[in-house]
């Protein structure tokens, strides 16, 4: 008995220092979600690197969910909270230019993510036109053309 | 240096209708005392088709790039004329490229249409002798093209920093807005070059083109 209470006593320091030792020690839980990357970019292509990211939730458009800064490439990933369905505003702001976008997070989603338990990452880019570059160009011609055509409109008006 | 829809509290946005709508009214009147108020209109539209597309053409200055405002160019050519047109040239370019925005047009035309007849009232003034030297017309010119930006560049900077949201690191988006004035100041030097050339030209080629009138 003597022996077996000796014994008890000895184990506790023992235990406790396992205890500390494992304090000191490293953790990693992972678990698979639903996360959203935005690409800011100026109108020139070049990243938006180091600028201010607002995200708001359908919940509470007024307050900001989250808020951080774009890295050098411009990019900057969040994780909405998945009970949180509807239209997630992104405002990306530096030296006063920046742009807005809605990313729709819809029920079916959800499910879909839920059922094969799977990550899923939507891609959205801050060009909120998200013309190409041929259509632009054929928008800048065609609003040239209406300037052209009123200047010729005024011109036939004055030589008549 | 398009302010976008959704950065601007709403006070500010409708000072800047009600700014933009004052100004409008006032190039119109100007314009109507004309004797023939078409005249120019050919003139102002090819300005506005020029105006619309420079916004599109960048010119990489680090660590960003920026696009030609032509505002002092415009102010210069068109006199009045020009308050309207840069109006339908933003209402333009943040329809179609979504630059700038339409409840920030009110403040972005105010902040680029008066620089531009300012520019066209320094012109004038500087041209008021009976005849100025080549050299020190070139200069107003220069001077009004590039002062003409400049002034934008400082309203689109005070307007920005007295709306930073309080949700944003204030510091942070403060020295990203300082450090854009040495862009703008690049940008400064490059319009009023860029203007000094198109009327130099135009002098030579087509000089009826810049005979508007006097404020």
């Amino acid at each position: 008995m003597r022996y077996l209470l000796l014994g008890v006593l000895t184990c506790v320091p023992v235990l406790a220092g396992m205890g500390e030792a494992v304090a000191h020690g490293s953790n990693i839980e992972y678990r698979q979600t639903e996360a959203i990357q935005i690409t800011a970019k100026y109108d020139s292509g070049t990243p938006m690197g180091e600028a201010q990211v607002t995200v708001y939730s359908p919940d509470d458009p007024a307050t900001p969910w989250v808020q951080g800064v774009t890295d050098e490439q411009g990019n900057f990933t969040f994780v909405p909270d998945p009970d949180q369905r509807g239209n997630w505003e992104v405002k990306v702001r530096q030296s006063g230019h920046g742009d807005i976008i809605s990313i729709p997070l819809e029920e079916q989603e959800a499910e879909t993510a839920s059922t094969s338990e799977s990550a899923t990452i939507t891609q959205a880019t801050t060009n909120t036109t998200g013309y190409s570059p041929l259509q632009k160009g054929v928008m800048a011609v065609v609003g040239v053309w209406g300037c052209v055509g009123t200047a010729l409109f005024f011109l036939r008006k004055k030589g008549e | 240096m398009h302010i976008p829809d959704g950065f601007l509290p709403p006070t500010v946005a409708i000072a800047g209708y009600a700014i933009t709508g004052g100004a409008t009214w006032f190039s119109v009147r100007q314009i109507r005392q004309d004797s023939d108020p078409t005249a120019n209109i050919p003139k102002a539209a090819l300005l506005t088709a020029a105006f619309f597309v420079a916004s599109l053409i960048h010119i990489p200055i680090p660590p960003s790039s920026i696009h030609l405002v032509l505002n002092g160019l415009m102010g210069i050519i068109l006199g009045y004329y020009a308050f309207p047109a840069i109006l339908i040239g933003l209402f333009f370019q943040a329809v179609m490229f979504g630059h700038g925005g339409i409840s920030s047009l009110g403040v972005n035309t105010a902040m680029m249409g008066i620089p531009a007849l300012l520019a066209y009232y320094g012109f004038w003034w500087s041209q008021r002798g009976k005849r100025t030297p080549p050299l020190w017309r070139k200069i107003s010119v220069f001077l009004a093209g590039g002062g003409a930006l400049l002034l934008s560049a400082a309203t689109f900077v005070i307007i920005t920093i007295t709306t930073i949201p309080p949700e944003l690191n204030a510091d942070l988006e403060r020295n990203a807005i300082y450090a854009s004035l040495i862009g703008y100041s690049i940008q400064a030097l490059i319009e009023g070059s860029f203007t000094v050339m198109v009327i130099v030209f135009l002098e030579r080629v087509k000089p009826e083109v810049l005979k508007v009138s006097e404020p």
